[in-house]
């Protein structure tokens, strides 16, 4: 059986070739060089933004735990070891702030700013097919748990393998698989219709 | 190369767990391998790895718009003066050192050497530490100590309470504790800490007390 082209692996060497760019850009961050924690910022600030709000859901929240978590960055790259990569060590970091922030904000939030349900105007019927998809995968996201959206995230998003998405949660690998595939059965019971439609 | 196989239920449930690291191409080789084998006789997990093709592209699809908050963020470490510190990297430095197991052997007078080598880099490190017009924000050690090892954890309160010390870090594997004394009863806890006979080694960890 022919599997070619089921792998899909837009970022993984993206982000293995800047590895010894972030560990340069650390130790220059830890001599406390601005500029270089500038580009390091520049690096994650989409990556974070898109992981906090899959986490958090509420924009105001997302930049203030992103916020944070590129402060204990700037202050504490000197202890960054090298141990694992950099993106598992921010990522870590980020993880650990959102759940205390959703910790303080832990009822349902309606947050307009986030808001991308299907529009009142006409659409085309594809563009109103993909809509529903998205819009019945978005509510599903907001029934699971923190943790199992960080989890969906940095799989499916982040292209993340399970070890280390268990150093960044700080979990078992089993954790990390079984939170997975709780989460994946929830999602595919929320897709409208039959799976055919959507494939 | 062969890898074990696995009786069917255990394969198909191993397979429908590992299937979003197969899509997105993060599986080590011996995984990907039962992964490919199973679906080659499994029309579930066929079907399942559809859905996790279309989920993948869903995701990365949705990219939600964040505003780049740097302007923010640098203005939050200028204005509050929020730099790393070079005591605290120093600190951990020498944390770091203090936590390998190795330490266990190194002779007294082998520590002094690394606290000594510590402060002479940390006053080094302050000219750079004070451009950035800043006082530290959080309290950080300032002291490292190291008790006998037959002190009883009520000799150790009592040593903190008496020198108005707390515990930052510790113990590591070589028995060090980090410490913070208000900064201005520093000397004199030092000369306490070292007179008292519950203490194998105290030293001061930022220079100031040199």
């Amino acid at each position: 059986m022919s599997l070619s082209g089921t792998v899909i692996r837009p970022q993984a060497e993206t982000v293995k070739a800047r590895w010894p760019d972030e560990r340069e850009l650390l130790a220059r961050v830890s001599t406390g060089d601005l500029q270089a924690f500038e580009r390091l910022y520049r690096i994650y600030q989409p990556r974070l933004a898109r992981f906090l709000i899959s986490m958090l859901q509420r924009q105001q929240l997302v930049e203030e735990v992103l916020d944070d978590t590129m402060m204990v960055v700037w202050q504490t790259a000197g202890s960054f070891r090298g141990s694992s990569k950099p993106s598992t060590w921010i990522f870590a970091i980020a993880y650990r702030k959102a759940l205390k922030a959703k910790a303080r904000w832990p009822d349902p939030v309606e947050d307009e700013e986030y808001d991308t349900r299907v529009s009142d105007d006409p659409a085309p019927d594809e563009q109103l097919h993909h809509q529903r998809l998205h819009n019945a995968l978005r509510d599903a996201m907001e029934k699971l748990t923190p943790e199992h959206r960080a989890v969906v995230d940095l799989t499916y998003f982040h292209g993340m393998g399970y070890r280390e998405i268990a150093d960044i949660v700080n979990c078992p690998v089993d954790t990390v698989k079984t939170r997975m595939f709780h989460a994946r059965r929830r999602l595919r019971q929320a897709m409208p219709g039959n799976l055919a439609d959507w494939l | 190369m062969s890898y074990p196989t696995l009786p069917v239920e255990e394969a198909h449930d191993e397979a429908e767990e590992l299937l979003p690291w197969y899509v997105t191409g993060q599986l080590e080789e011996s995984d990907r391998i039962r992964v490919e084998e199973h679906l080659s006789s499994c029309g579930s997990c066929r079907e399942q790895l559809a859905f996790e093709r279309r989920m993948v592209q869903e995701f990365r699809a949705q990219a939600p718009e964040v505003d780049s908050g740097w302007a923010r963020l640098r203005d939050r470490i200028e204005e509050r003066g929020q730099a790393p510190s070079p005591v605290r990297r120093a600190a951990n430095d020498l944390w770091n050192v203090f936590r390998q197991p190795g330490v266990m052997a190194l002779a007294a007078a082998q520590v002094g050497f690394l606290v000594v080598g510590g402060s002479v880099l940390l006053s080094l490190s302050q000219p750079s530490y004070r451009a950035l017009g800043s006082a530290p924000t959080s309290p950080t050690a300032n002291m490292i100590v190291i008790f006998r090892a037959d002190a009883t954890e009520e000799d150790i309160r009592d040593v903190l309470k008496a020198n108005g010390a707390s515990i930052v870090d510790g113990p590591t594997s070589a028995d060090a504790y980090l410490l913070r004394v208000p900064t201005r009863q520093r000397q004199l806890a030092l000369v306490r800490l070292r007179s008292n006979d519950q203490v194998q080694m105290a030293e001061p960890i930022d220079g100031a007390a040199q």
